[in-house]
């Protein structure tokens, strides 16, 4: 692995950014959680339970991306 | 004037409002009379339980946060399902996506781990898209109450807009259907204008929007016998 600057790989160049992308978009899982539940309380049509369950699901989705990337990487 | 004199046949017909060219339809009975009973309303040929429903006559469990306690909701409308064709074919096309990656030589010389968690952001991209534009769909709502009509829209996950107007207030109802897939799937954009501060409310791409154009005239019928006959809520 050839280094840019000192020790600095283009791969540790890589995971920083993409640590950084799977954090904003873990905060962007949790604002499309929040947001499902304002919409729940605006509109109640009997499907409340299953879609806030997959806002949830995506939310849980996008940590553990997020955690597995920062073990692996 | 406070002294109008109201027919005894007229106030008969309150809660019945009848249409000139098929007064003896059945069907039609049911959709432009109240109906007071759950009997009653599992009768109707539009009543669901389906929350996915485009168009609900009559729904029950539906609620909406401006709702007053007397108010009955008529009619509930979203968009015509085969709208969300395009995203869902989007979107099945970037779940085989990742499968495509192996036809790529140069994929070769990324490591392991980062092609793993590559694949896995491409997932959570998938997701996200998928969610918004299945949530856009299903909040964006159109009710039509027998004192209201309401527009609630959601744009983008981060934005909602609700506006409404008295159904007294409502002064024109026009619809549009064209193209193919509109006169196939019988759906079609209505415009209603109003004196209210909303001026014009869009109900786009809704199911039936001759049977929604033909309630809201009821309605508008109704609620003038109401003021009339000094009825009013």
């Amino acid at each position: 692995m050839i280094p840019l600057v000192g020790s600095i790989t283009i791969w540790f160049v890589a995971k920083i950014f993409v640590i950084i992308a799977l954090a904003i978009y873990a905060v962007f899982a949790g604002v499309v959680l929040k947001q499902i539940k304002m919409m729940t309380d605006t509109i109640e049509v009997g499907f409340e339970t299953p879609i806030i369950f997959i806002g949830l699901a995506h939310f849980l989705f996008a940590v553990g991306v997020l955690v597995f990337a920062l073990i692996i990487l | 004037m406070t002294d109008i004199y109201v027919s005894e046949d007229i106030k008969k017909k309150k809660h019945r409002p009848t249409h000139p060219q098929s007064p003896e339809s059945p069907v039609l009975e049911a959709q432009t009379a109240e109906p007071k009973t759950k009997a009653q309303r599992e009768k109707i040929p539009e009543h669901t339980h389906n929350p996915l429903s485009a168009y609900c006559y009559y729904p029950e469990s539906v609620n909406f946060e401006t709702r007053e306690s007397e108010e009955k909701v008529v009619l509930m409308m979203r968009k015509h399902p085969i709208t969300n064709l395009r995203w869902i074919v989007v979107s099945t096309l970037m779940v085989f996506a990742p499968s495509l990656l192996g036809f790529l030589p140069t994929i070769e010389a990324i490591p392991a781990n980062f092609r793993f968690i590559g694949i896995l952001g491409w997932y959570l991209v998938t997701t996200a898209y998928l969610l918004e534009n299945f949530l856009t769909w299903f909040f964006n709502v159109y009710f039509i109450t027998d004192e209201r009509i309401i527009d609630v829209d959601f744009y983008n996950l981060i934005y909602k807009e609700v506006s409404e107007a008295e159904i007294e207030k409502i002064q024109d109802v026009t619809y549009k259907m064209g193209g193919v897939a509109r006169t196939i799937f019988n759906y079609g954009d209505i415009l209603v204008q109003t004196a209210a501060e909303v001026p014009n409310f869009e109900f786009l791409a809704v199911p039936r929007p001759d049977k929604v154009v033909k309630i809201l005239q009821d309605l508008r019928i109704e609620e003038k016998q109401e003021a009339l006959e000094g009825r009013i809520r």
